[in-house]
This record gives C-alpha cells, structure tokens and sequence, in this order.
C-alpha cells in the first residue's frame, strides 16, 4: 500500500471516529553507503525506508502515533492508538495544526544530481587512495565512505496543508589513521554536497593533516586560560548548547533564556543567525514540521537575544507568532523546536589577530564527549579538549588530554573577540552550525 | 512473521550471485513511551518499527539491503538488490532451514503492551511526585516511562530459522534544583529486560527521591577543583569508566581494522592483576541482555579480561572473518536498518577483595564519584572522557563535601593499570549505547574501584 492509499484510510477512520483535527507527516528515503577498508569495498548498503506518523486533537489534546507498516488494518490501529494516547494526556495548553494556504518564501533548493552506485565506489576507492598517498604516516585502518539519499517529506492534514519537499544529500568521508610507530591517532573529514565537484584529495589531505597533528603533544598545566576556539570546537559548543534558545525549553524550566528576550545575553560582538536556507544546509527547508514558513532570523544581535525559536504553540502562549523552528528528529518524534542552521556570524579580526590577542592562552580545535560533559539547563560544562598553546601570537606545542570548564552563559557574555573567518557549517541530520574562531577571556583547563 | 519457505526463496534469491552466505532479518518492534513535565502527562508516542533487511558476505565483503515492504515481492525485490550489488558469480548453494528455539531466558510476566495507559502513567506519577515533592527547591521534573517489545526473526543460509521476542521497560526521572539562579540537574534511569513487574522490585518513588536527592545535593556544591588526584568510583553506573577506557576498544568494530589500542595484546597485560571484566549477556532480566544477538547467535559470557590479562574480543559474525575467531554473540543493531555490528551487553569489573572503608581511607585527598554520567572514548587513541554527575571531596580518608561539574579523562591503557583497589559489591546502571549499529540497551557495572591517579577536570 502507499502513501496516498494510506492516507485515505486514514482520513476515514478519523471520519468515523469524530476526530477533525488530524495530521499525517511523512517520510521515506532510498538511501545507498559504500564503506572501503584497505582499497577493497568492506560494506555496502542500499536502504528504502519510511513512515508515516499521526497526530489528532482529541478534546484538546495531541495524541500520537506511527508507524512503518503501511496497510489497511494498521491505518485502523494508528487513529485509535493515536485518539488512546490522546486520552490520557493532561496537557492544559491548547493545540494547534498549520493552516492551509500560507505563503512560503520563493525559494527552490539546488538539488544536485545523485551519484551512480559505480560513481561512488569509484571516487570511494579514490579517496581512499588519496588518503594513503596523502602522508607516509597513513597506516591500514584509514577507510573511507561514500553515500547518498533521496529523500521525500510530506504533510497532511485536515486544516488545508498539503505540501511536501524532496532532498538530496551526498558525500565523502575520510577517515585516516595515522601512526609514529608509537601511537596511534585518527581523523575523520566529512564533505556533503555536489558529489561530482568533492575535492578528493583535498579531503583526503586535510583528514591525513588532521590525524597527523594529534600525534604526541603535552598535558598543559591546570589553570585558568585565555582560550581560543577554533571554527570547528566553537560549533560543536553553540550546537551543544542550542536548545537552550528553544521556546518550550524556556517555558517548562529548562532553559535560563527565558524572559530574557530583548535583553544582553551575550558580548556586543556576537550575532548569532539561524537560516533555513543556509547554501550549506544539508536540508534546505521552505516549511517547518507544522507546515509554517520558515525564514532566515537574527536570534542574537549584537548581544541582545532578539527573539526565541517557536513553533506554533509556544507562539501562542507567548502572544508571538512562530518562527518557523517547529522540527522533528525523524517522523515518528513528537514535534519540538530546533534551529536550521545556525551559525555565529564573523567578526572583523583575523584568526591570526585573535592568537597575537591570546598571549599565554590556549587555542582549542577539538572538543570530545559533549553529550556527557555539558549540561544545556545550567550551562555547565567540563570537556575533553586538544589544541595547542599560543606563544608569541602563533600556535605552539600541540596541547591534549586535558579539559576546558566554565559555564556557557557565563562565556557568551566573555567573548572578547570573533574571527573574520567563515567555514562550511558542520552538518548533523538534517541541522547544521557553524562559527569562527573566538577569544573567551578566560575559561579553567584541568591538566597536569 | 515469515514462513520458513520464503525464507528459503529469500536465501535462495541472496545467493544467485556467488554469495558464500545469506540473512535474512526481519522486525516488527512496537515502542511505547508516556513522558510527563510540569506535573502534567504531556505526551504519550506509540512507535511501529517494521522492516527486514538482506545481507550476503563474499569473502571479506559485506553487502545489506533493507525495505519496510515484508511482502513476498518486497523481500524478493530486496534479496534481489543484495546479490545484485555484489556482482556476478556462481550457482547458489542448496539451503535447508531448520526452526531452533534457543529459549527464554527473560520471561516478561506483565507485558507492557497489554497495559493501559492509565496503570503505566500511574506508575510514572508515583515517581515523578516523589522527585517533585522532595524539596522546595526542586523547580521541574520530567519523567518518561518507556517500554518495548522487539520482535526480531533471523533466517541464514547455514540452516538458522528463528525468532525471538525482546521486552523491556524503563523509568527514567529528571529532577532540577535550583538556588539563587542557579540550576543542577538529578538523574536516575533505571531499565530492566521485562515487563512491568520490573516495579515490583523497583519502587517508582525511590527512583524519584534519588533522582531528586542528587539535584539538591549538587544545586548546594561548589564547582569541583581541577588536577590530576585519585578517584574512588562507585558501583552500579560508576562502571561507565571500564566501557569507554576498553570496552569499546575490545569490539570487533575497532579490533578488525587495526584500529584499537588493544589489537594486538590478546594473552598480556593489560590491566592491573585486581582487574576481571566479563561481557555478559545471559544474566536473567538484565538491561543488556539477550536471548540471541541480531545475527542468531546465543548470547554467551565473555571473560574479557581475567586478572589483567587480555582473554578475548567482542566479535560479530562478519568481522569473526577478517580476525579469523568465531563470534561470541555479541552482533547487535539498533533496528533492521543498521547493519549489526560487534556491541557490549552487560559489560563489568567483576567483584575483588578490597572493603570498601579501606579504599575511601586510603585517599588522602581526592575525589569520591557517586554518580557517573555518560562519556565517550576513540578507540584508536585510547582517550576517553565521562562527566561526574555527584562527586564529593575525599579528605584524609573521609567523604567530605559535595562538589558538581567535574569529569575524568585519560588514556584506557594507563587508567586499566592504576584500578588498583576493587571492592566487593558489584552493581550495574544503565545505559544507551550509541556506535555504528545505533543504540541499544547495555548495563555498565563494577564495585567501588579505586584509580590511583586520573585528570579531573574542574576549575
């Protein structure tokens, strides 16, 4: 049975359950990876996937359910789970589906034509062998992946909404172990995009590069440091710390943003933008998991926290309208909030400036364990770090195995420079962050 | 779910291009899990999962297909694109499938999909007040009370037709404390493999008063001190520390590709003689626990390390092939969607001689983690890290005062050699752990253990 079929037994089981307020998002994605170990194809997989999820308004409130099975009686089981679930909620907010018929922005992604399976495996074992060629200290272990995926997203429902998008996503990546007959360190490079224009070898390069400079290196002293974060350490920071500018984060307690719209939350110098059609965006999207336009938003300007990210329940309660930021993790996640791509917008000083600016500080280009060592509510976090000591304004000794601490509302108020360096957001699912290199005027590094 | 003679036509279709084996998966998994906020039930989500996937291997190569189609013609047109991606070859071999019932060993009595969601959401709700009502203090609690039921079906070319049913149910609390606008978060996530009775010995509102304590306990710490000290990690979750610094490390995933510290160390030390670290898969309603692995294979216990000598690998089918060892029911995947790969299951230091007393008094000042949080570790490294989420100061050989936002790292070769004190009290937590199959359910566990020296990271 497919999707439209589906549907329809769908919407006539809502019909004969009463329930009016109903919507159906779906996904499926035809996908194929290639993975080479030792110039030979190790793994290959070729996925066709999808689900569909429902959620209906039953005496107010959202009920639940999905599923992958698209046939005739699980249509029947979805609605009445759905309207179960719906029962037993206690929510005493009310509900909202998107309207029909709102206005999206004009915009038609660049959707680049997907490699053939040979395509992949040739540039696959390509770059694999760019990776060996790249450094004697390339040792077996390096592999690489090649993969792409089609993937459509619809939704339906019973206000009017009937819209659907289709993405692409293809790419490269790189992974190269290195060793000094010592050690061993690794590196891994991912490149999405147009699979025809992948620099291979420069993403070889910059993988054997990166593992390269991990080697050996010296645990800093403990104490408290200028630290600069270089582009990639930054992203990961503001992508761990950015549900905290969810809306429904602020209003259920779990993030210190709230009330704080219209207020300095951040040095004069930092802007913060999420946009949903960010030319380096994974998946560019002209509506949010409600079906609300999406548009490109300062969230932070010059410090003060212009606005929060909604969707449109949270809207509601706060007397705003939506920001377009409704988002679900894959189909069958409940809807939430979170960012497009969102990244820090550069400043006006070099990267090199900002190291002359940092005497005596350490630059931090690798930060690990983020899912344990942060905690979004407080602010918190304690984080497994490597990088080098800045001496005489340049990099020094490569720096590792020690920790960066301090507290992230603490730090966007102690930023006291950004680079003028911009960077291909980094890529998670279908979000993305970026940012340039930044000074914070202090932060506690434990070493030895 | 599917006929022993599909199956067979599956197989069949897999090998006509020279596969040397075949598999068939197939999955029907219904998650169900009640969250609650603000006092509120605030949303209740019902999950199908429902795929198969074909994998064949040629040698060292390895090739999976899925689809969300079980019908004859989509498992065909599935098996069809397996074989088709590996290439041409040779006639396929003669496949007999034989039905085997390895058994079970984690009867659920209250199935949680035969429950109401009134019965579920009052057992949340006695949780969730007893975390909200603890403290004035305590500014938000969420809760979610989760439950599975996996139904998984596993037919290969050499004969395997079988099926098993995997339950489980978990309670997770999430307290906030706050102080002078100041927040610190309380966890505790307690999973079992069965059904509801889980609570009969699990009381809902000790989850919550734990999960509750911890939050105002450390909303009232002051930040932990930074610097290299020894550290005495509890049991139960505390058993975090052996998972990333060479759990991991020991999986095929790392191992068969020269990409694990540990590779080449089988029958060496590798850890302090205190230490004895098992896999185990078998213990009856444990976390971890599985009847089989993804790939039909019992699951068993693993020795890994046996007074600090490297005993054995966790290894999956398809990399049993490029190390040349046999599998030990360790290939595990999240769903159909992800191809298995070599997991842990209930992985632990096993329990020593030391006291307890004997090992907080033998720090004269260091650090007492309670509670652990999550971490992570590179294999090929070595360097792991894993947050502290309740410590206390040790002074003189006395827990002195709470202190909140440390975390430890450190190399997994050198931490295994400095667990120089083992206790006697082995517990387990658990966990979700994440690699390249996806996550699944796994218990960490281990005495109270001594590390005579590790970075703690603070300010």
């Amino acid at each position: 049975m497919n999707f439209q079929t589906f549907k329809e037994a769908v919407i006539a089981r809502c019909g004969a359950l009463g329930i009016a307020d109903y919507e159906l998002y779906y996904q499926a994605a035809e996908a194929t990876s290639v993975g080479f170990f030792q110039q030979e194809i190790n793994q290959f997989s070729s996925h066709a996937e999808g689900g569909v999820c429902l959620r209906c308004i039953v005496d107010g409130k959202m009920g639940y359910a999905s599923t992958e099975e698209l046939s005739e009686p699980e249509a029947l089981r979805l609605v009445d789970t759905a309207a179960d679930n719906a029962a037993a909620l206690e929510t005493a907010e009310p509900e909202f589906l998107g309207e029909g018929g709102q206005r999206y922005e004009d915009f038609t992604p660049t959707l680049h034509p997907l490699p053939s399976t040979e395509t992949l495996i040739t540039a696959g074992l390509a770059t694999q062998k760019a990776i060996y060629a790249a450094d004697p200290a390339v040792i077996d272990g390096s592999s690489t992946q090649a993969l792409c995926e089609k993937s459509i997203t619809a939704i339906y429902n019973s206000r009017g909404l009937d819209l659907s998008y289709v993405n692409h996503i293809a790419g490269l990546v790189a992974v190269a172990v290195v060793s000094d007959g010592a050690e061993m360190a690794n590196a891994a490079e991912i490149k999405l995009g147009d699979f025809a224009a992948i620099d291979r070898e420069a993403l070889a390069a910059k993988a054997a590069a990166q593992a390269k400079a991990k080697l050996g290196g010296e645990v800093p002293e403990t104490g408290l440091y200028p630290i600069v974060f270089g582009p990639e350490a930054m992203a990961d920071l503001l992508q761990t710390f950015s549900g905290i500018f969810s809306a429904e984060a602020a209003r259920k307690g779990l993030s210190k943003l709230a009330g704080a719209e219209g207020t300095a939350i951040a040095a004069d110098i930092v802007t913060i933008v999420d946009d949903p059609f960010h030319p380096d965006s994974p998946c560019p999207q002209p509506f949010d998991a409600e079906g609300s336009p999406t548009r490109r938003k300062f969230v932070v300007e010059k410090g003060i926290l212009n606005t929060l990210l909604y969707d449109l329940k949270n809207a509601h309660l706060a007397g705003k309208t939506t920001t377009g930021n409704a988002a679900k993790g894959s189909y069958k996640s409940p809807v939430g909030i979170r960012p497009f791509t969102m990244t820090i917008a550069p400043g006006d000083l070099p990267p090199e400036e900002i190291l002359a600016k940092a005497q005596g500080g350490i630059y931090i280009d690798s930060l690990t364990g983020l899912h344990a060592g942060a905690d979004s509510v407080s602010g918190d976090f304690s984080l497994q770090s490597a990088g080098y000591l800045i001496q005489n304004g340049k990099k020094a000794n490569h720096v590792k195995n020690f920790t960066v601490a301090g507290n992230f509302f603490d730090m966007l108020k102690s930023i006291t420079a950004v680079g003028s360096d911009t960077q291909v957001p980094k890529p998670l699912g279908t979000t993305a962050f970026g940012a340039p290199t930044v000074l914070v005027e202090k932060l506690s590094v434990a070493g030895k | 779910m599917i006929s022993l003679e599909l199956c067979r036509r599956v197989l069949g279709r897999a090998l006509a291009t020279g596969a040397d084996y075949a598999e068939l998966f197939a999955e029907h998994t219904a998650d169900h899990a009640i969250h609650m906020i603000s006092s509120r039930v605030d949303s209740i989500n019902d999950a199908i999962t429902s795929g198969a996937a074909v994998r064949v291997y040629k040698g060292l190569r390895s090739v999976m297909a899925t689809t969300v189609d079980k019908s004859e013609a989509g498992l065909l047109r599935c098996a069809a694109q397996a074989a088709d991606a590996l290439g041409q070859g040779d006639a396929p071999m003669n496949i007999v499938l034989r039905e085997r019932c390895f058994g079970n060993v984690h009867p659920a009595k209250i199935v949680p999909s035969s429950v109401q969601n009134a019965e579920k959401v009052a057992i949340l709700k006695d949780g969730y007040f007893a975390a909200k009502e603890y403290a004035p203090c305590i500014s938000q609690v969420s809760g979610t009370l989760k439950d599975c039921d996996r139904n998984i079906l596993i037919a290969n070319s050499e004969g395997l037709y079988t099926q098993d049913r995997q339950i489980s149910t978990r309670l997770s609390l999430n307290a906030i404390a706050e102080k002078d606008g100041q927040t610190q978060t309380g966890v505790f996530s307690p999973g079992r493999r069965m059904g509801l009775e889980m609570f009969e010995t699990i009381d809902p509102k000790a989850v919550g008063i734990r999960a509750a304590k911890q939050a105002v306990t450390m909303v009232n710490a002051g930040y932990c001190p930074a610097g290299v000290m020894p550290v005495a990690i509890e049991n139960g979750f505390g058993g975090v520390i052996f998972h990333e610094a060479c759990g991991h490390s020991l999986e095929a995933t790392s191992v068969a590709y020269g990409r694990s510290q540990f590779g080449d160390k089988l029958g060496q030390q590798i850890a302090n003689p205190k230490v004895t670290a098992i896999d185990d898969g078998t213990i009856p309603g444990a976390w971890g626990s599985i009847n089989i692995d993804d790939e039909g294979h019992p699951s068993q216990r693993n020795v890994l390390i046996e007074n600090g000598i490297l005993k054995s690998f966790m290894i999956d089918k398809f990399n049993a092939r490029r190390m040349g060892m046999a599998p030990t029911g360790s290939g595990r995947r999240q769903s159909y969607a992800f191809t298995p790969t070599s997991r842990m299951t209930n992985t632990y230091i096993a329990p020593g001689t030391d006291r307890n007393e004997d090992i907080i008094g033998s720090i004269e000042y260091g650090l007492y983690a309670k509670e652990m949080g999550g971490g992570s570790v590179n294999p090929v490294t070595g360097e792991f890290n894993f947050a502290v989420d309740e410590g206390y100061i040790i002074r003189n050989g006395v827990i002195c005062e709470p202190v909140r936002g440390a975390s430890l790292v450190g190399n997994g070769r050198q931490i295994l050699m400095d667990i120089d004190m083992v206790g006697t009290d082995l517990d387990m937590g658990q966990g979700v752990c994440g690699s390249s199959s996806g996550s699944v359910p796994t218990n960490v566990g281990q005495p109270l253990i001594r590390v005579a020296s590790i970075t703690v990271g603070g300010r």
